[in-house]
């Protein structure tokens, strides 16, 4: 009974309070909606230098070899080689740790040098008019190089990319042929004038979104935006509570709550859980304004995945460790002016570490490490994996498990620094 | 008359201070005591008070509540102690109601007895036709008498006053000290009230204690100090024991 009362009345201060709650609730909704107009073409145009990528190679031999030193020629790509199946190829790059995932199967150099000949030899034996070796040699199968795409890569970039594969591999197969066609040449035909080479591609390439669940997600500005600002937002629910809990240190409140029995903690977990609500809340009216609203002013509707619960297990993680957040600088602060300060500047830095405004895979190597420290990154990632590659509770755990450990953590701070001041 | 609050050699000594806030203050209170603790800034009244309400321990010494220390039984013994401290410890955007609904709801009270209590306690303090106003629309003087009532709620034994009429009109510290006297006659509540204003002091209190530099100076019955001080009134015996000096630090 306590609790609720408590709840209720951190519900009675809140509704209240008309400058929280148009921080609470319309900055997130304005920021969402410029930000991610503003950024939606700076997202199209992502810059794509030193993107990760990962060869399969079963061929180890001139296509491979030649596609290769092409690949590392264009400065496009950070290139690992690696030997796994097609399904472990596929996880690689739906965990994101590669943006592109190539896969050139066994014997794919012999068969296009085979197929080579046979169509050079096939070109050769026109003229003569004999058929019958052609049909035996020309296997009417495609070689297949194989392509995984991140599921958040842009389209724009898969095609440049697609495009980029495309013409490498022709060269590689135009020189094939044309060598194909100079050796039967001068062994057969010194003098002869053949007819037009045949053009047309034997190797074409196949491509997918390596997600689960055949989801096929086309990465957008809507997509990093709304869980990148509705998680700043979240945090920022650290300034309100921080100065609730001052504000009650220094008007006495929280004197005459120590004075009764076992009261004070009750209060304080009713403002949490009240935070907490207000952050869920949140979340909620951002993901309408997702779905909902940006359609509506011509930007891309927010695709939330098929998983609601675990979105909503997310939601709820980020919402106590930013109230835990906002709990300890509630205790440490010793001004409201302090923690909005320190509240501010602390969340406004831990947001840029953790890709809240510019995404952590156009950041350079040095502040990728960085921003696994943010809890706003371990938020985003478990978002991303959610809206982008439909992940589940087993794929989003580890985030969710660092964001109850920021709020233990958080809670463990707050604590000890009040067991400290008491005792000093 | 029994003791309620017994104070043993009790001192106190914050980290870095150079001196102790509290040094071996002992004294005793007793039921239906209306007791006065007085001391210039910095004497240690907030310390002690702070103390006696189980905020934080002594550094050596002592506090029995009933019998009860605060390391033994911390729940037993703020449950005797209602507060009501000089800062105006309310909600400024709730109402009185919704207020003291709260306070007393986290006092473990609730249900049609603490809404009668506390409209009773409104409508004593002239309070009820404002009880469902915001508390920011509340002149000093009625916050005051709702921040009095929120110490009430639970009919504590004891009743911590810190500064309780500081900056309110006649009319209102007189409500206040009357409604506190009829507490003390008809409850036999124990009241333990700090102030400068020494001539409320004389008037209110049965007994008075002056500390100074942490330590108690002199304590006894309010007349039989005068008296024994060959003092007319307390405001005389309090300057002729703290001297008149300033108190800055």
């Amino acid at each position: 009974m306590k609790l609720l009362y408590s709840i209720y009345k951190e519900y009675k201060v809140l509704t209240r309070d008309r400058a929280g709650l148009a921080i609470t609730f319309i900055m997130p909704t304005v920021l969402i909606l410029i930000i991610t107009l503003i950024q939606d073409t700076t997202f199209r145009s992502v810059n794509e230098a030193s993107v990760p990528l990962l060869i399969v190679d079963r061929d180890n031999d001139s296509l491979s070899i030649t596609l290769e030193k092409s690949l590392i020629n264009s400065k496009f790509f950070v290139i690992t080689k690696k030997q796994m199946t097609d399904e472990e190829t596929k996880t690689e790059i739906a965990k994101g740790t590669y943006f592109i995932g190539v896969i050139i199967p066994e014997n794919t150099s012999k068969k296009l040098r085979e197929k080579s000949g046979a169509r050079v030899t096939k070109l050769l034996n026109s003229f003569s008019g004999d058929t019958t070796e052609i049909e035996s040699a020309l296997d009417t199968n495609k070689l297949n190089v194989q392509l995984f795409f991140d599921p958040i890569t842009k389209k724009s970039f898969k095609t440049t990319v697609s495009n980029s594969f495309e013409r490498i591999i022709s060269q590689i197969e135009m020189q094939s042929m044309m060598s194909a066609l100079n050796e039967k040449m001068q062994e057969s035909f010194p003098l002869a004038k053949p007819s037009p080479l045949e053009i047309t591609p034997i190797v074409t390439l196949k491509e997918d979104y390596a997600s689960y669940n055949n989801s096929s997600i086309i990465p957008n500005s809507v997509q990093h935006n709304v869980p990148a600002w509705t998680l700043f937002a979240m945090f920022f629910i650290c300034i309100p509570l921080a100065g609730n809990i001052i504000k009650e240190r220094d008007d006495g409140s929280a004197f005459r709550l120590l004075t009764m029995p076992g009261s004070y903690m009750i209060v304080i977990l009713g403002k949490m859980l009240t935070y907490v609500i207000v952050s869920l809340i949140q979340f909620a009216l951002m993901l309408c304004v997702g779905v909902f609203v940006l359609p509506m002013m011509g930007m891309p509707e927010l695709n939330i995945g098929n998983s609601l619960p675990v979105l909503f297990l997310v939601a709820f993680a980020s919402g106590l460790a930013a109230t835990g957040f906002g709990l300890l600088v509630g205790t440490i602060a010793t001004s409201h002016d302090q923690a909005s300060l320190f509240g501010a500047v602390f969340v406004i830095i831990l947001a840029a570490i953790g890709g809240i405004w510019v995404p952590t895979f156009v950041m350079p190597e040095v502040m990728k490490k960085i921003s696994v420290i943010s809890p706003l990154n371990w938020g985003l990632e478990a978002f991303y994996g959610i809206f982008l590659r439909n992940f589940g509770l087993k794929e989003i755990f580890p985030e969710v498990a660092k964001l109850l450990a920021f709020f233990a953590a958080s809670l463990g701070g707050a604590y000890l620094y009040q067991k400290y001041k008491r005792l000093k | 008359m029994s003791i309620l609050v017994d104070i043993q050699h009790v001192s106190k000594k914050y980290k870095d201070a150079p001196r102790a806030a509290v040094n071996d203050l002992s004294l005793t209170i007793n039921k239906g005591d209306i007791f006065g603790l007085l001391g210039p800034n910095g004497a240690g009244k907030t310390t002690f008070i702070s103390m006696l309400c189980g905020l934080f321990p002594t550094t050596s010494g002592e506090i029995y509540i009933n019998g009860l220390t605060h390391k033994s039984n911390s729940r037993a013994c703020k449950q005797v102690i209602g507060v009501v401290p000089q800062e105006i410890a309310l909600y400024p955007k709730l109402t009185a109601w919704e207020n003291l609904m709260f306070l007393g709801h986290m006092y473990g009270l609730g249900g049609s007895d603490l809404k009668e209590k506390v409209k009773e306690n409104l409508t004593i303090l002239g309070l009820e036709a404002n009880m469902h106003q915001k508390i920011i629309s509340y002149s000093g003087g009625m916050k005051r008498r709702v921040n009095l009532i929120a110490g009430l709620l639970h009919n504590p034994q004891l009743l911590i006053l810190d500064e309780p009429t500081v900056g309110v009109d006649v009319q209102s510290k007189q409500a206040i000290i009357e409604h506190l006297k009829k507490l003390n006659k008809e409850k036999g509540m124990t009241i333990l009230y700090t102030s400068h204003h020494l001539e409320e002091a004389e008037d209110f209190c049965s007994h008075i204690a002056i500390i100074d530099d942490g330590k108690l100076i002199t304590q006894g019955a309010t007349k039989e100090l005068i008296s024994s001080n060959n003092c007319n009134s307390i405001e005389e015996v309090y300057l002729k024991i703290t001297g008149i000096k300033f108190r800055d630090k």
